[in-house]
């Protein structure tokens, strides 16, 4: 039964394909001699996404991991923190000791934390909460207009790397935050119980454990991110892969060939990537352990 | 929050100089920036709830024991996860209508056919969703269902599905809010959302002498205001539905 | 009432159901003790259809059910079932467990199905928690609840899976009780458990069964100090302390 049933899904699968790229091949025409001639020009162009993906990705995640260290750490709001340390400082006052300069000194450092804590939140949000498109034009607008006399090409790479490594660190700094913060709780108390520091907890408990953890989720990133250097379409003078695809399909009228390569090429590199990522998430999975789904770019 | 915003626009308005509530500007870009909010939000009302519908109906078909049903499911899902949305969305508004009989085929019919398309690529994501809350349910929820004697189809209907789309909402909301991002993408195919209107009009104040370039800042700031709203509205809707429907001790567990 | 011929169940490699045979007279508590492994959870889920033996017979009442011109759903109403884990369906209410199946399933209209519900609620000592969620309640309490929502099917025979197993200590009397008060009431069980307490007094009798087989089967007295086999001897031996 289980034989049947695995040669009749191939059969099936294997059919429709069959069918749907028989049909499209059929109503569009599938030149085969442009697409052994032109397929090397469209893999520099997947090199040149890749080239962009690659900058933003690491820069970006520098920025991603401070971004969720920043986020990951408890501060309380402001006026907590204020009644918590009047209380002591009355306290400290009878006995007659440390002054205003050292109780003003901690809520100073407090509050610097606090809004430090806020406006990485707020840096997250807005990167979360608009569209790719609009981060890149945004950025794209700013450097057009305060560095007009650059060469066009310049001015899109620069925009689009800034506007991807901005929009990648937003999103790596979630998945840092999450890969931090499951480990944290009881085992840095069970650190400090033993004698270990704050930091100490941390580089020899909490970042081995989290390093792990991130892992799967920043490879889904960096595909994430490939596929989100298409939007760089727009901006339309950097040669990446989508960018190519559309001015070669819109200027030699082989749509479909043009299409069907670029769609290859991505699938070609985002499909065992992402297959191997959930076989390794699978198998080293440990129950009640993880992080949980979509924290990637996705447009 | 309405607080930070106000600043961080204040703060956004002094470093690149411009003025947010530039009237004159106002004058010329109202029209369009209203049109695209409409548009946006009519794309959205068929975007939304069909790819939900597709997202659901693959997730089911995907748990369902048939491999026939299953591995062809299997490939539309990991083609529209493997490849970035606007490729698909640029090719479908250009192929699609030659698809349909002559008299159908326009450039508009070609934006719907792109919305189609963007529905079905949420769609592979919600699917991964719904058979992710599927799959999260105990099976011993089935098993005791059946043990009542109840026909699969009844157990699933009245114990797996509720407790299953329970768990779906939180990762759903998520996905919604991308679904609200993902519309203007629409513009690079001639679909006059808010994005795209927003674009074409600040070709207009680039390439027309003696407007104020600050301008554009104006015009972006407040789209990208305008998709945040959107995005924290239907979050915060679904969330609300998650509120209204949550039953204490039902929470996905995470893997 | 119930009768078992030659069950033979394999999943994949592994052999779990031997050959088994078994009967169970109407009104009569059959106990079956044995290792993990051993197969019991198996042969309950073979005796009301949830799995499907490999070959061999199964019998309710005289009849055959295991054919294929007999819904499994209509012997599932007639044999009830206890698990483990309880298996209470989380988005309902515990009155609400109790009504889903006579509604659904027997088709009994909503304001009498919520009446034998409370009926049965306050018989296993629930009746103030009709409304509370299974998340809210205590092992025992979800337990009982479990057994409420299967008599409420109005079965011939209930089949219980290590009732007790996940428990905590505390909470193992409460469900026990249960349990024999339904002995006492005359319902046809079939229990799997490591109680051995239980099985001394409300059972009649005893199976042991240890890789896919019944080894041995008496009384309890027969089982726990007389045991005829060398295993049932080890394994009793290790019980009972």
């Amino acid at each position: 039964m289980r034989i049947v049933d695995i040669l009749l899904a191939i059969l099936v699968t294997l059919g429709i394909l069959a069918y749907i790229l028989d049909v499209l091949a059929l109503r569009w025409g599938l030149s085969t001699t442009y697409i052994a001639k032109s397929y090397p020009n469209y893999l520099k162009a997947a090199w040149i996404s890749l080239y962009v993906t690659t900058i933003a990705y690491f820069i970006g995640m520098g920025i991603g991991f401070v971004l969720g260290w920043a986020r990951s750490v408890q501060t309380l709001p402001l006026a907590r923190v204020m009644a918590a340390r009047r209380r002591e400082a009355v306290a400290a006052a009878d006995g007659g000791s440390p002054g205003a300069g050292l109780f003003l000194g901690t809520v100073f450092v407090y509050s610097i934390k606090y809004y430090v804590r806020r406006t990485a939140d707020a840096y997250v949000a807005i990167i979360r909460g608009t569209p790719l498109f609009v981060q890149i034009v945004f950025v794209w607008s700013a450097v057009i207009v305060f560095y007009p006399r650059l060469d066009p090409l310049f001015q899109g790479l620069l925009s689009g790397v800034i506007a991807l490594t901005a929009n990648t660190g937003g999103y790596q700094s979630e998945i840092f935050r999450a890969g931090i913060q499951t480990v944290h709780s009881g085992q840095v108390e069970a650190a400090r119980a033993i004698g270990l520091s704050r930091w100490g907890a941390m580089r020899y408990i909490v970042l081995p454990q989290a390093v792990r953890l991130v892992i799967p989720p920043l490879t889904n990133e960096y595909i994430g991110l490939l596929k989100a250097s298409s939007l760089l379409a727009v901006v339309g003078s950097v040669p990446e892969l989508t960018t190519f695809g559309r001015s070669e399909a819109f200027q030699t009228f082989h749509i479909f060939e043009a299409f069907a390569l670029v769609v290859g090429i991505y699938l070609l590199i985002t499909f065992p990537v992402s297959k191997v990522v959930e076989w390794i998430e699978r198998r080293y999975r440990v129950p009640g352990l993880g992080i949980q789904a979509p924290r990637t770019a996705r447009v | 929050m309405a607080v930070g915003t106000i600043l961080f626009i204040l703060v956004l308005q002094t470093v690149l100089r411009f003025n947010i509530l530039d009237p004159v500007l106002w004058a010329l870009y109202f029209p369009s920036f209203l049109d695209g909010i409409v548009l946006t939000l009519r794309y959205l009302g068929i975007i939304l709830p069909l790819s939900a519908v597709i997202g659901f109906t693959v997730g089911w078909a995907r748990i369902a024991p048939f491999r026939t049903l299953s591995w062809p499911l299997s490939v539309f899902v990991d083609f529209f996860r493997g490849v970035p949305p606007i490729i698909v969305v640029i090719f479908a508004a250009v192929l699609g209508p030659s698809l349909l009989p002559a008299r159908f085929r326009s450039q508009d019919i070609g934006i719907i056919i792109a919305a189609l398309t963007l529905a079905m690529h949420s769609g592979a994501y919600q699917s991964e969703i719904f058979r992710a809350g599927f799959m999260s349910v105990p099976r011993g929820q089935l098993e005791a269902a059946q043990s009542l004697g109840m026909t699969r189809g009844a157990a699933m209907r009245y114990v797996v599905l509720p407790q299953a789309l329970r768990l779906s909402i939180p990762p759903l909301a998520n996905e919604f809010a991308v679904v609200v991002k993902d519309t203007s993408l629409l513009a690079i195919v001639g679909g006059f959302e808010l994005f795209g209107s927003s674009f074409i009009f600040e070709q207009q104040i680039l390439f027309s002498p003696g407007n104020q370039l600050s301008w554009i800042f104006v015009v972006w700031t407040a789209v990208a205001l305008v998709y945040f709203v959107m995005t924290f509205a239907v979050t915060e809707l679904l969330n609300a539905i998650d509120r209204r429907y949550h039953v204490k001790g039902l929470e996905a567990v995470t893997v | 009432m119930i009768r078992v011929e030659e069950l033979q169940k394999r999943f994949g490699a592994l052999h779990v159901l031997k050959g088994v045979n078994l009967e169970v007279q109407k009104g009569e508590v059959l106990v079956i003790i044995g290792p993990s492994g051993s197969g019991k959870s198996t042969l309950l889920r073979c005796i009301n259809l949830l799995i499907e033996p490999d070959s061999g017979r199964v019998f309710l009442d005289g009849t055959q059910v295991n054919r294929r011109d007999i819904r499994p759903e209509w012997v599932r109403q007639q044999v009830g079932m206890v698990f483990q884990s309880f298996n209470l369906f989380a988005h309902l209410t515990a009155l609400q467990n109790v009504t889903l199946g006579p509604v659904r399933v027997l088709g009994t209209d909503a304001a009498a199905a919520e009446a034998q519900g409370r009926k049965l609620l306050d018989r296993v000592g629930l009746a103030d928690k009709a409304d509370a969620y299974p998340a809210q309640l205590s092992g025992g309490q979800q337990q009982r609840v479990a057994i409420a929502r299967a008599l409420a099917m109005n079965p011939k025979a209930m089949l219980f899976d290590e009732p007790t197993s996940a428990l905590d200590p505390e909470y193992i009397r409460e469900v026990l009780d249960v349990m024999a008060a339904l002995a006492r009431d005359g319902m046809t069980m079939i229990v799997v458990t490591h109680e051995m307490g239980f099985a001394s007094t409300a059972a009649k009798r005893i199976l042991f069964m240890d890789a896919g087989r019944i080894i041995e089967e008496g009384s309890p007295e027969e089982i726990f100090h007389r045991p005829k086999q060398e295993r049932t001897r080890m394994f009793v031996g290790k019980i009972l302390r």
